[in-house]
């Protein structure tokens, strides 16, 4: 089912929440709603649930305007960072309560929440339909709620950061899981996360939001590598940012000069990514492909998978990731042409 | 952040500060200031309460188990009497304080809330009286009604003076407890349960029924246990409002005994029955929630 | 979607305009009947206080006034409300001066049989009170108290203590401790810290703790009853005894007397004061 919001308004008291947001998301689509703490992610998300009322706007399921439905009418189904579990219902009961709510048979019931059960993966351990949630791993409550979600065959799935709550290990491996339940199922669904990485991967649409606007909307190719302004770019990634001036020769960084063949005038910032970067020692030319700067590496981390070195340049500083180690003293910044994102300065 | 003031470990920990106090000192300075406030309880509370069951076994100054004989004959249909008159207000009070509170937890009315905080400051007596004066047979509530043709002039109904007017006083005062503790309860819920629980389709009346009431058991079941025994014990309502004719909650009983008949040995072992009533009632409310698993 | 499933959601689906207006109306009427129950009693009380004569079965009194206030201000009742303030204050004042240092120490220093000891000031409480109360009454007696003020204090404050004891102690033990270590750091006694950062900080406990225990002792009714018959009045046995003797107009003047210092804190309370304390209040 196709579900559209047209210029959603949400206010508190001084704040808005949602200035006048409008999205598509598309049928059968996991779509992941990206952005800082307080970008009104999450108000959106619990605006399509009805936990709250807008002050403009309107919610479209289809053809269907839901705007003044209760939650209770809507058919949504909410996955929550917290999972939410009732503590004194067991899972069987947590999973089909929804089902109960619509007067189904105890057979059918039984029937669905097996099914359901079997799909999210932990039907086949002994016993688990009588324990309590407070029995069960993190991973495998956020199973269940999934399971109870999913298990009413709702027109939207909502997920409210599902995975933030569990360890790094288990989120990486739940997050895969999530897709393919995801595309199995066919349904909507809409996921709000804080975290870029997860958005990336499982997203067929991700929305950029920042201060109750959408920043950009696509693919996660779209948005991670043709981000559409300085937000966007710096966002996604690692990323870092300068200052300089185009003018019709180039640009100037400081006292540095860059090629420059684009339409922009006047001040500007130059967004690239840390990974997008390579790290020489001095006395490298530049090349028609390659901007070229030159800068004083002050500091140097190592992740694991990659040395992270704090470049100094024109008083900024920039993290540049690469697989070897560079030594401490001058060096040179190479990033190729086409990886610069070039600005006009607000 | 260490406090300065010791290098010493245990300079570190509560109640002790070196050099100058050492254990022993503050143990008795402790015991010495609890004396006096205990000295007051024990005398004026403990060895009466002892007291209690020593005289009930005295009768002109004999040992006997005449006074609970007494008891068992005179006084039998009013410990029935007290206890169905506790248990029908206290499921009054928790049935309706349950979905009041469920209504005021989900959709909210401030004015309502605050209505129902007025009774925690009407004292017992001034709740006797004023249920008096309102369900008397003359009384105002009656007048009201008679002007509308509801009742007849000759014979009104008699609520005060039975024991519907004090169950009526009962209800309304400890209505205002019961909804403070059971909204505080129902507060505590964290609102995603809900949340989740509407998403699925719950109306207002299911999410109090199958989350807000199972989530706040144990503090609903403390407390009905407090309100029980209160309303056993409960003395200047029933004095006021209970009617000349027995039966008699029993403190009216005890009171009776003592300032009529003189007879401290039956009103001591009325007593006696009313502490194990009291505590028997306690002990099992509070067993049945340490039993269950948290 | 599964047919059967649609069906069941339709279900759930929240319909017409004439629900919410039969909700709305709904809704009124609970506040109208809330309101009723409510007030009732106590718009009883009111009407009776200033009523002159009242014969059933007129709805409403015949002559209204101040008469009874004149004539009451002026007799027994003036006694009882006098003698009543008077044992609030003394309770009062000997209540906290009993329990704060113990409850000072409780919340700080590790004393022998803690649980204990809060335990005994609750049972009070936890107990029947009449019966104990005709026992204590012959202890006083016999220690020459019995209908006198002394006698009637000491029965008040068996009940009273556990308000201050528990309330001050929780209070206490909520102040960081560090903030009294910086002042011995610099150089201050014990005693001194106590009475210029301890107690100051603990102010709205000890606030608390006054209004719950000053209203337990001016509200008292039993034990007032036992041992302060016949020369010791109080407010409520006042009341008490011009109900039972229909002196109607007397009576709701008393018990309107009586409620006032609750409702002023009501008002108090709603603003300032946790609601630990509001359900303490319950019990009196």
């Amino acid at each position: 089912m196709d579900v559209r919001v047209e210029g959603l308004v949400k206010r508190y008291g001084r704040v808005t929440a949602l200035d006048g947001v409008s999205l598509a998301f598309p049928a059968a689509g996991l779509t992941a709603i990206l952005g800082p703490s307080g970008c009104g992610k999450t108000t959106l998300l619990r605006s399509l649930a009805g936990f709250m009322p807008l002050d403009g706007g309107r919610i479209l399921f289809g053809v269907e305007d839901v705007t003044a439905l209760p939650p209770q009418a809507r058919n949504t189904a909410m996955v929550f960072q917290q999972y939410a579990l009732w503590p004194h219902m067991t899972v069987f009961d947590n999973i089909a309560y929804g089902l109960r709510l619509r007067k189904l048979s105890a057979a059918e019931v039984r029937a669905r929440v097996e099914k359901v059960l079997d799909l999210v993966e932990i039907g086949r351990i002994a016993g688990v339909t009588e324990r309590r949630p407070g029995e069960l791993s993190g991973g495998q409550q956020q199973r269940v709620a999934l399971a109870r979600a999913l298990v009413v065959e709702p027109r939207v799935l909502l997920m409210d950061e599902p995975l933030s709550n569990l360890d790094a290990k288990v989120r990486q491996r739940l997050r895969a899981e999530v897709r393919r339940l995801q595309k199995a199922v066919g349904i909507t669904t809409v996921y709000v996360t804080h975290d870029q990485e997860e958005a990336l991967a499982i997203a067929d649409t991700v929305v950029l939001m920042d201060g109750g606007r959408v920043v950009q909307a696509g693919t996660p190719q779209d948005v991670y590598f043709r981000p559409e302004n300085a937000f966007a770019a710096e966002f996604l990634g690692v990323s870092n940012q300068l200052s300089g001036t185009a003018d019709a020769d180039g640009l100037s960084v400081g006292t540095q000069h860059v090629s420059y063949s684009g339409p922009l005038r006047g001040p500007v910032t130059i967004v690239f990514k840390a990974t997008d970067a390579i790290l020489a020692d001095s006395g490298v030319a530049a090349d028609g492909r390659h901007a070229v700067l030159r800068g004083m590496l002050e500091e140097r981390l190592f992740l694991g998978s990659a040395y992270r070195h704090y470049v100094r340049v024109e008083g900024e500083s920039l993290m540049i990731d690469g697989a070897e180690p560079v030594d401490h003293g001058p060096v040179t910044v190479r990033v190729p042409m086409a990886r610069l994102q070039i600005y006009a300065a607000p | 952040m260490a406090p300065q003031i010791s290098r010493r470990p245990e300079a570190r920990r509560p109640g002790h500060r070196p050099p100058r106090a050492g254990d022993p000192f503050k143990r008795w300075l402790s015991l010495g200031a609890a004396a006096p406030p205990l000295a007051i309880v024990v005398w004026l509370f403990f060895v009466p309460f002892l007291s209690s069951a020593h005289r009930s076994f005295l009768r002109e100054g004999e040992w006997t188990l005449r006074n609970y004989a007494l008891v068992w004959r005179l006084y039998k249909i009013d410990v029935l009497y007290t206890l169905g008159i506790s248990l029908v207000s206290l499921v009054l009070v928790i049935g309706i304080a349950a979905l009041l509170c469920g209504y005021l937890r989900l959709v909210g009315h401030r004015f309502v809330e605050f209505l129902f905080k007025i009774p925690l400051f009407v004292p017992f007596v001034v709740v006797g009286h004023g249920m008096r004066v309102l369900l008397a047979p003359r009384g105002t509530l009656n007048s009201a009604l008679a002007q509308v043709g509801l009742i007849d002039l000759n014979d009104p109904p008699s609520i005060a003076f039975s024991w519907l007017g004090i169950v009526i006083a009962l209800v309304w005062k400890n209505l205002a407890l019961a909804v403070l503790l059971v909204l505080g309860a129902y507060r505590a819920v964290d609102e995603s349960y809900l949340e989740a629980a509407r998403n699925l389709g719950a109306s207002t009346f299911r999410q109090i029924k199958d989350v807000l009431l199972p989530m706040s058991a144990p503090s609903l079941v403390v407390a009905s246990a407090f309100m029980f025994t209160s309303m056993l014990a409960s003395f200047s309502i029933p004095l006021m409002i209970g009617g000349g004719e027995p039966p008699h909650m029993l403190m009216v009983d005890v009171y009776y005994r003592i300032n009529y008949q003189d007879d401290l040995g039956t009103a001591n072992a009325l007593g006696m029955v009313s502490y194990l009533l009291a505590m028997g009632v306690a002990g099992y409310y509070l067993r049945t929630i340490t039993v269950k698993p948290a | 979607m599964d047919a059967r499933l649609r069906a069941g959601s339709a279900f759930l689906a929240l319909p017409s305009p004439g629900r919410t207006v039969a909700r709305a109306t709904l809704r009124m009427t609970g506040v109208l009947v809330a309101i009723f129950v409510i007030f009732a009693p106590l718009s009883s009380l009111v009407i009776w206080s200033f009523t002159r004569t009242w014969h059933w079965p007129h709805p409403f009194p015949q002559a209204m006034g101040f008469f009874y206030w004149r004539k009451v201000l002026e007799g027994d009742l003036f006694r009882a409300l006098q003698s009543g303030l008077l044992i609030a204050v003394i309770v009062t004042v000997l209540t906290l001066l009993l329990t704060v240092p113990l409850a000072y120490l409780l919340a700080r220093y590790p004393v022998p049989f803690k649980a204990a000891i809060l335990l005994v000031f609750l049972l009070p409480h936890a107990f029947p009170q009449l019966p104990v109360f005709v026992n204590a009454t012959t202890l006083l007696y016999r220690a020459h108290l019995a209908a006198s003020l002394s006698g009637v204090v000491l029965i008040h404050m068996v009940g009273a203590l556990v308000y201050a004891v528990w309330t001050m102690t929780a209070v206490f033990r909520s102040i960081p401790e560090s903030l009294e270590e910086a002042a011995w750091n610099l150089g201050a006694s014990r005693l001194k810290t106590f009475f210029t950062v301890a107690l100051p900080l603990a102010t709205p406990g000890l606030v608390a703790s006054t209004l719950l225990v000053f209203l337990y002792s001016f509200d008292e009714f039993t034990g007032t009853l036992l041992v302060g018959s016949p020369f010791v009045l109080t407010l409520p046995v006042y009341m008490y005894r011009t109900s039972v003797g229909y002196e109607l107009q007397v009576a709701s003047i008393a018990a309107l007397l009586l409620m006032l210092p609750g409702i002023a804190l009501l008002v108090v309370l709603e603003r300032y004061l946790k609601s630990e304390y509001l359900s303490m209040f319950g019990r009196i």
